[in-house]
């Protein structure tokens, strides 16, 4: 479609941009036409977001020159952006958890006077969310709110506000199959409106189906830039890694061993006291990945923190290694040799104002060498993260540099380094590549299934029906606080799965029952 | 007067020869005050604060006087009062209760310079204590009330209950009594001596409970004003607060330190300074009864004309019968209660609402 | 133009050294003209000051006097802020130290013979430091209420507690009625060692590198750290975040206890009015001044109690109203409190074009 315009919509013109020791943007250039869908590709760390900061009017741009409609313009602040069209949904939501999703769509509007006229804004909302399909509560809080809904509520603020050029970061990494459908037709029926999107991504399913034209970057650097129909997701792997990418990880044959984890008729609320588990069943047994399969806020997290004694079961119990831990304190559950890759990894997994080093013992600073009763030794911990660095290839300055200087994968490997390092018996990974380039999405299969084949138990969740198709043995799909299905893995085709994410129960159901 | 000035003159002189200090009289006298509020309290600091303008006057070059104001009591004190006698100060005036102890503290380490505490008790080779009875000027007051109350309740917002207040408040009832036996004096402790907003507001508790006239025993203004606001009368303390209220106030009991630094200072430019305990009166002009207010009838002034020249006649005012607040004549007809005995008074006498806790 | 801060990813070395001696120097700049204002000398005034707290014996024992209970409480209350736990109830945890300080060193003088005395004495006013910060924190692990409301309120229900007693049951019979205890026995005095600087100034000092020790090298302050920095990461670790919590709030609480102890024991003799002049509240601007470092405490404590010190010396010597120390100690204060965010972010100017569209040719 972008025939019907002969001059770009969006120009940006040799874009430098460097931070104290990296070059996030190295002479940049992109145009973007009316009613084009760009795909953004690149590894974490490769300068997409920092190229979309700039156009979006977070950061400034060292050099460089962007143009809107064939006209200069600097961008100083999101509200210049907006007042050019320009719309932005974040990886971390922009959100404040205390306010309701009425008050987060018109926050910061200057033109809605001093006391807005909530009943107009409402029905604009509804209206919005009815013709995208964007299902939300309008009268929720934010922090009662599933990943998914946080961004759709981004979505609908950015619509409210007459976005023209909307830039998505890694949308689908939170939306099941069926609500990815729904994105791309949301996405659809801008382009067929003239308007145009710009998404920020490094799954190629998503290039593939998503977008009309697809641009490369590698450490801060075009590295192509080539119409959709004219390549293949190898080939896009290819360039975006700069090598040949294997997209199979070999796995020992399945041979489970005893029972690792027993969960029996658990329940539990969620932070509003809301049932979020109900009746859970689960075995996880030593050298089996059980993929738990399911749309975000469906209770996988509760799911993790009842398992590890970060949150009370109000029923049922839990059994690990045939001990019974049901509502055992946090330490015994470490104890019991149980690791746990959170969902949170900025809060939770990861301190990010504490160094690297610091992150990585947070688990064994408690035992010898790395300390003696209550007194620490620095150079065996300095030492240790430095063995760890090495195993997982983090890629960080120092063992001193703190965390929230590491890109999104690094954090990932600190933790996953730490957890694996002190697993012994269980391993439970939450979403724990979400957000990963190919390269480090890569490392931390490795790793699961590398546990896997040790012998432990790995409970492994997940919204990448892909990814569980290749790791699980197991799939368990959870829909509001319930197990809908266990299927063995590979043999539950995608729309089955979909199916059951969304809580329908296919005609042709499954065996229910845990095999 | 003159004479006893005078003889002390002649006294001190003889002294000179065998005292330790002894001024140098080509470089000036270096003299520093420690005051408990801001000279603009227009009260207990603001008549300090006149006595040294007063001196700085009379001496000129011969003197160099310096100030500190807003001193807490307390432990920080001694590090003010240090200070200057680091600094090269030849006499220090320490002019609150509370500065006593430090007072005596850095006395101790600094034997050639010299101290005086006003209204204390201690006293060292280098530190005197001076003080005035105010409780005549109280007494005199007392009658103005005791005249001019109709709910027979007077209150007194006071400070702390040591016995320089306490005195004053029994002073001030016999005067008040000695005119009109109904009369009762309310006392209200506020336990500081600068603190404008609890000393109003303990002067507005008083009203409320029934008061007509407010006294103090308090270093600022601010209890007269509250009684002005009720359209109360009240009577002053420390300065001539009339003069800043208004005909209000119908008469104050003032401080005049004037003619006590004067004579002192000079003892000590004169190298006769000696430690000594002074303790004056209205005859020694150290306090005084200040001009009455107009509202005060001819007759009322008369009366107190009388009774102050009894009292310049040496009739002291805590001459019995007095009686304790249960009635108990604690001194008979005739029997003055003597120095020591008023320098550690701890009890109320007959006619005063409320305990020395 | 328009500025913008922008925060710094690495701290340099230089404007670690060079923002506080600019903002010294525009301290010196902005009160030297307010001094100018109030017609007098400037630099002789400064000279005074820094004469009056640091040029003699006795100015430099004064110095330290207010200092030595300025760094026990800034380390109590620098310690708490590690854990992000805001105590901001120094001042009360200091005063309830010395009513129990006061209470051993009163009362208990027959029954404990010798030093003895003393040594109970201050571990009285430890133990009742930490007690009373116990309070908010027991009622934050147990009942989330806010802490910073907590220890507030209880900074005015100690000084209130301490008043009642010294002008009620523990007033001196000996006093003519005048608020403040009996004075202590002799063998409660905590020995002095220049001036009335007393040997308080080898505990602060001990305590600082202690706690500078314990911080970095033992498990318990690499907990603080963690659940300083997010306390649902400590949970996650296994950490018990209430119990670090409680532990960590009565030691900062003993620490301010043992700064009233020492007041009473090495200053005052007594208890009595003037226990604590606000160090407990300063004692907040100087936990912050040294970024939280126990090292850094002592210095700037000593730095502040100089300002202090010196600032009387603006009304003591120059004759000026004593507003114009307490402006001039903000004076020197404000500039260097703003330079810290200096050291924490740098100022970027940027072309405001307030219209978001400028047309350059284009079109």
């Amino acid at each position: 479609m972008k025939e019907n315009s002969s001059q770009p919509l969006v120009t940006m013109k040799g874009i430098c941009k460097s931070f104290p020791g990296v070059v996030a943007n190295d002479c940049v250039d992109l145009e973007l036409y009316g009613g084009e869908v760009l795909a953004l590709l690149g590894e974490n760390g490769a300068g997409k977001s920092t190229l979309m900061n700039i156009l979006c009017g977070l950061y400034r741009p060292d050099s460089g020159e962007i143009e809107i409609r064939g006209q200069r313009v600097h961008i100083a602040s999101p509200n210049d952006a907006q007042k050019l069209g320009i719309g932005m949904v974040h990886q971390n939501f922009k959100l404040v958890d205390s306010m309701t999703v009425l008050e987060n769509i018109i926050l910061g509007m200057k033109d809605q006077g001093f006391i807005p006229d909530m009943k107009k804004i409402r029905k604009k909302v509804l209206e919005l969310s009815e013709t995208y399909s964007l299902k939300v509560d309008a009268d929720a809080s934010i922090w009662q709110l599933s990943v998914g809904e946080q961004q759709r509520v981004e979505i609908l603020k950015l619509l409210y506000r007459k976005a023209e050029i909307l830039i998505l970061d890694e949308p689908t990494a939170v939306l099941t199959p069926q609500e990815s459908e729904e994105l791309s037709k949301i996405i659809h029926r801008m382009r067929s409106e003239g308007k145009s999107a710009i998404f920020i991504t490094h799954k190629m399913e998503e290039v593939m189906t998503f977008s009309d034209q697809v641009m490369v970057l590698r450490k801060g650097k075009v590295v192509a830039e080539l119409p959709t129909a004219a390549t293949s997701p190898k080939e896009l792997a290819r360039l975006m890694v700069g090598r040949e990418v294997l997209f199979e990880i070999e796995k020992k044959p399945f041979s489970p061993g005893p029972a690792i984890l027993e969960l029996e008729k658990v329940c539990a609320q969620d932070d509003r006291g809301l049932a979020a588990l109900k009746n859970i069943n689960l075995n996880v047994r030593a050298g089996e990945i059980v993929g738990i399969a399911g749309v975000a806020g469906n209770g996988q997290r509760e799911l993790a923190e009842v398992i590890t004694g970060l949150r009370k079961v109000t029923s049922g119990s839990v059994k690990i290694g045939g001990k019974d831990l049901t509502n055992a304190k946090p330490l015994q559950v470490i104890k019991a040799g149980v690791a746990h890759v959170p969902q949170d990894r900025s809060q939770v997994g990861a301190v990010g104002d504490m160094s690297v080093a610091s992150n990585l013992v947070m688990k064994e600073y408690r035992k010898k060498p790395l300390s003696t009763g209550a007194l620490l030794f620095p150079s065996r911990i300095s030492a240790f993260a430095k063995r760890l660095i090495e195993a997982f290839r983090i890629s960080t300055p120092s063992t001193e540099t703190r965390v929230k200087f590491l890109s999104g994968g690094n954090v990932q490997k600190t933790i996953l380094a730490r957890e694996i390092t002190a697993c012994r018996n269980l391993l439970i990974a939450v979403y724990p590549s979400r957000g990963l380039d190919v390269g480090a999405t890569e490392a931390v299969r490795r790793q699961l299934v590398s546990q896997r084949d040790q012998g432990l138990g790995v409970l492994f969740v997940s919204e990448d029906i892909d990814e569980l198709e290749q790791l699980a043995d197991t799939i368990a799909v959870m829909f509001e606080g319930s197990i809908m299905a266990v299927l063995p893995g590979g043999s539950a085709d995608v729309e089955t799965l979909g199916l059951l994410m969304a809580g329908v129960q296919p005609s042709n159901s499954c065996d229910r029952s845990n095999s | 007067m003159k004479k006893l000035v005078l003889g002390l003159l002649a006294f001190a002189m003889v002294f000179a020869m065998v005292s330790p200090i002894v001024a140098q009289a080509k470089k000036p006298l270096k003299i520093a005050f420690v005051y408990i509020g801001p000279p603009g309290d227009m009260g207990w600091t603001y008549e300090q604060e006149r006595g040294r303008l007063a001196i700085q006057k009379a001496f000129g070059n011969k003197i160099e006087t310096k100030y500190i104001e807003n001193v807490p009591e307390g432990p920080d004190a001694e590090r003010v009062i240090r200070q200057y006698a680091t600094a090269g100060f030849d006499m220090i005036f320490t002019t609150s209760f509370g500065y006593m102890d430090p007072t005596v503290a850095v006395a101790k380490d600094f034997p050639n310079v010299i101290f005086e505490h006003c209204s204390g008790y201690k006293t060292a080779d280098n530190m005197a204590t001076y003080f005035g009875r105010i409780e005549e000027a109280r007494y005199l007051t007392g009658i103005i009330a005791g005249r001019m109350t109709k709910s027979n309740v007077i209150g007194y917002v006071a400070a702390f209950p040591i016995p320089e207040v306490v005195r004053g408040i029994n002073g001030f009832t016999l005067g008040v009594r000695s005119v009109n036996p109904k009369a009762q004096v309310k006392v209200v402790w506020t336990n500081t001596w600068y603190d404008p907003v609890k000393e109003r507001e303990a002067a507005v508790a008083l009203l409320d409970s029934g008061a007509d006239i407010i006294a103090q025993h308090q270093d600022t203004t601010e209890p007269q004003k509250a009684a002005q606001e009720r359209g109360k009368y009240s009577i002053g303390y420390d300065s001539d607060m009339g003069k800043f209220v208004g005909d209000s106030v119908l008469a104050s009991a003032t401080w005049n330190w004037e003619t006590y630094l004067t004579k002192t200072i000079q003892d000590a430019l004169d190298g006769k300074w000696k430690t000594h305990a002074y303790w004056g009166g209205l005859k020694d002009n150290v306090v005084q009864l200040s001009s009455i207010s107009s509202k005060v009838p001819a007759s009322v002034q008369s009366e107190v004309e009388a009774a102050k020249k009894k009292i310049l006649g040496g009739w002291s005012i805590f001459t019995g019968p007095i009686k304790d607040q249960n009635g108990k004549v604690v001194y008979a007809a005739g029997q003055v209660i003597p120095d020591d005995k008023q320098s550690a008074m701890d009890w109320f006498v007959e006619g005063v609402v409320g305990k020395v806790q | 133009m328009k500025m913008v801060f922008e925060k710094r990813k690495n701290v340099s070395i230089g404007a670690q050294f060079l923002v506080p001696i600019i903002s010294f120097l525009i301290s010196l700049l902005l009160s030297g003209i307010m001094l100018a204002v109030f017609g007098s000398n400037p630099f002789t005034t400064f000279a005074a000051m820094f004469k009056g707290a640091f040029g003699s014996m006795n100015g430099f024992s004064e110095t330290l006097v207010k200092a030595i209970p300025l760094m026990l409480t800034g380390l109590g209350v620098a310690l708490a802020f590690k854990l992000k736990f805001w105590n901001i109830g120094a001042e009360g945890q200091l005063t309830m130290g010395g009513v129990a300080t006061a209470w051993v060193a009163l009362f208990w003088g027959n029954g404990i013979q010798g030093p003895l005395l003393l040594v109970v004495a201050l571990l009285a006013g430890c133990v009742s430091g930490a007690l009373w910060a116990g309070i908010p924190a027991f009622l934050k692990t147990r009942l989330k209420v806010d802490e910073t409301l907590v220890t507030l309120m209880l900074n005015y229900v100690a000084i209130l507690f301490s008043e009642y007693l010294y002008y009620g049951p523990w007033r001196d019979p000996k006093g003519y009625g005048f608020p403040g205890s009996a004075p202590f026995p002799e063998n409660a005095w905590l020995p002095r060692i220049a001036g009335r600087a007393h040997a308080g100034l080898f505990f602060a000092i001990a305590l600082a590198l202690i706690l500078w020790i314990v911080l970095r090298r033992t498990r318990w302050g690499f907990e603080i750290s963690i659940i300083g920095a997010s306390p649902k990461a400590a949970r996650y670790q296994g950490i018990s975040v209430e119990r670090t919590i409680m532990l960590t709030m009565l030691v900062s609480g003993a620490l301010s206890g043992l700064a009233g102890a020492c007041e009473v024991t090495g200053i005052s003799h007594r208890l009595q009015q003037g226990l604590s002049l606000g160090y407990g509240n300063t004692a907040i601007i100087i936990a912050w001044m040294s970024q939280l470092n126990p090292l850094a405490v002592p210095f700037v404590s000593l730095i502040m109690a100089g300002i202090m010190v010196g600032g009387d010396q603006v009304q003591l010597m120059m004759g000026l109203p004593s507003a114009v120390g307490t402006v001039i100690q903000g004076l020197i204060l404000f500039p260097m409190l703003a330079g810290s965010l200096f050291t924490e972010y740098r100022v970027r100017w940027i072309k405001a074009d307030r219209k978001p569209v400028c047309v350059e040719g284009g079109a």
